[in-house]
């Protein structure tokens, strides 16, 4: 696997506190790797290193390069997006056009100017004249016009309504992606890039708690509905996460054999966010 | 590297546009109030003819030296505006980014922070300088056409009397090296107000005004002098520059009487200007508050 970016041991401290503990992962060419986590578990600040936004302790590369020491050579290659609706107010979009232009190599006029045809945002306006659903659409448009070999979207589509949030996706995964490219997505709607996802990462308190492809999932978990009693006989295969639904339990297993469970209820793979909640709960347990 | 800092200056001016529109409301200004002034002459006292207004009755010498003066007032009046204007400006350089939450999409892109420090330094540096130089040449063509038409309609040779004795040239130089020159010596206060405006948390304005305002206080209060004060005074106009003379005595009696044609330039004395510890020491100043400055963008967390 080529591998995009390589974490070792990366840590992470604010002063005593720290916000990412040890973390090691690889992130491999041509996947989408959706981090998710908690507020305040660390994904931010994870990210702001692979965006040598922040030095880190750990050896992390991007791309081949120290992210922190060797940021505008990476900032050539990578496009990201920080938080959404973070353009200067004061800038038209024309000249905001004409900047990309002048300083990213890789981005793409005319690729911008198609994708800002299909929206209603006009070359003539102002950042501050756009609502927010357009200032997050100009600002996706021109981060998605740059030939970028990864791409990060930290929150990408909060604050959208749901038609421009599914749209988004679906040209991310149509258009954008060909499967040379690699990206690495933060969402609290975990839901709706599930099926987008080819590796997922769930991140708590700084460390890493689980970071699997996507089809490791289907196999590794599974979810138990069971009657209260089945519950009870399942307990013998260490349910890592235990909820009530409906009257009902809801347990979660992880590396346990199908067969086993086979009769004691309704299997089914648990969905991602599910999961996390199982994953992160379990190990707070 | 120049094609990102030609972009990331052109984004200064897009972003300030006060950069331009200053300079260019105090030359109108200047042009409204000599037109003014003409015709309220004109109104009221139809007696005052060219020999006084246009000069006529003057030397040549003179009259170029009373251009001269003119030329000076409208090149202190817009240099004031553009003092004013570089304060600002740069308070608001690296502070309005952070305000808006901007810098997180400037970060985004591959500019380094020495390269937009950087392009903030030289628009003070620089393009303001450049902007001002260009307003007062061409406030001076338009107030002297003024003079002219004015001259004319009252039967005056305006072509003799003005345009033939108007040094303004030298003027024009001279205006030239003190825009710069002034710039320069100022540029200690400029470093400040870049790294006040990239550390300040809130009010650049007064966080780079109270310790200029305090230290001086204290200076007084505990050891009875006031070189502090006077240190930060003296940047505002560069002193260095000027040969043995004062500027605001220039055009005094005895001089004016002079028959002699007495050029601006011979004013300056910019090889000791140049040569001047003072001025490199400034810059050295200026260089570290710079520095400082594209450190604290690169290392501080913004979120």
């Amino acid at each position: 696997m080529d591998s995009l970016v390589t974490a070792r041991n990366v840590t992470k401290r604010f002063g005593s506190f720290k916000a990412v503990d040890d973390v090691s992962f690889d992130v491999g060419k041509g996947r989408i790797l959706g981090l998710i986590g908690p507020n305040g578990a660390g994904k931010t600040t994870l990210l702001k290193a692979i965006l040598g936004l922040t030095d880190c302790d750990g050896s992390l590369s991007v791309l081949g390069l120290d992210p922190f020491k060797e940021r505008k050579q990476l900032m050539q290659n990578i496009s990201f997006i920080a938080d959404v609706a973070v353009l200067p107010r004061w800038i038209r979009v024309s000249q905001l056009l004409k900047f990309m232009e002048s300083v990213h190599p890789r981005f793409s006029r005319s690729r911008a100017d198609e994708l800002l045809a299909s929206t209603d945002i006009k070359l003539t306006s102002k950042v501050r004249q756009l609502s927010k659903g357009m200032v997050t659409q100009l600002h996706l448009s021109i981060i998605t016009a740059i030939d970028a070999n990864l791409l990060v979207l930290d929150e990408p589509t909060i604050g959208l309504d749901i038609i421009f949030r599914k749209d988004f996706y679906a040209n991310l995964l149509n258009d954008y992606f060909d499967g040379e490219r690699t990206i690495i997505i933060t969402t609290h709607q975990v839901e709706e890039i599930e099926n987008l996802l080819t590796d997922v990462m769930f991140i708590n308190r700084g460390k890493i708690v689980l970071d699997a492809p996507m089809d490791d999932i289907a196999e590794n978990y599974v979810e138990l509905l069971a009657s209260t009693e089945n519950a009870e006989k399942a307990q013998q295969f260490h349910p890592i996460h235990v909820k009530d639904v409906f009257g009902k339990k809801v347990l979660t297993f992880e590396r346990t054999d199908r067969a086993e469970l086979q009769g004691l209820g309704e299997l089914r793979t648990p969905d991602i966010a599910d999961l996390f909640v199982a994953k992160v709960k379990g190990a707070a347990a | 590297m120049i094609r990102t800092q030609l972009a990331l200056l052109q984004r200064e001016l897009w972003e300030h546009r006060a950069l331009y529109v200053t300079p260019a409301v105090i030359a109108l200004l200047a042009s409204l109030a000599t037109i003014t002034g003409q015709a309220t002459i004109s109104v009221f006292n139809e007696a005052v003819d060219v020999a006084i207004i246009g000069g006529s009755n003057l030397g040549e010498a003179e009259r170029s030296a009373a251009i001269s003066a003119l030329m000076m007032g409208i090149a202190v009046l817009i240099f004031m505006g553009m003092w004013i204007l570089s304060i600002f400006y740069t308070l608001d350089s690296l502070y309005a980014e952070r305000k808006d939450r901007s810098i997180l999409f400037w970060r985004s892109l591959p500019c380094t922070d020495f390269e937009t420090v950087l392009s903030k330094l030289l628009t003070t540096l620089i393009v303001i300088p450049l902007i001002a130089f260009v307003a007062i040449v061409i406030t001076d063509i338009v107030i002297l056409a003024i003079w002219s038409i004015w001259l004319m309609i009252k039967g005056g040779d305006a072509a003799h009397l003005i345009w033939s004795a108007a040094p303004l040239f030298d003027n024009w130089l001279a205006t030239f090296i003190f825009l710069f020159s002034a710039t320069l010596w100022g540029s200690p206060l400029i470093g400040w107000f870049l790294f006040v405006s990239g550390f300040s948390k809130r009010s650049p304005f007064l966080t780079a005004f109270l310790p200029l305002a305090i230290l001086p206080m204290l200076e007084k209060i505990i050891f009875g002098t006031s070189t502090i004060g006077e240190t930060i005074v003296s940047r505002a106009m560069p002193k260095p520059l000027f040969r043995d003379v004062d500027p605001s005595t220039y055009f005094s009696d005895d001089r004016i009487s002079a028959d002699q044609f007495v050029s601006v330039l011979d004013l300056f004395d910019l090889g000791g200007f140049l040569t001047s510890v003072e001025l490199w020491l400034g810059m050295l100043v200026c260089g570290l508050f710079t520095t400082a400055a594209i450190y604290v963008r690169r290392y501080r967390d913004e979120s």
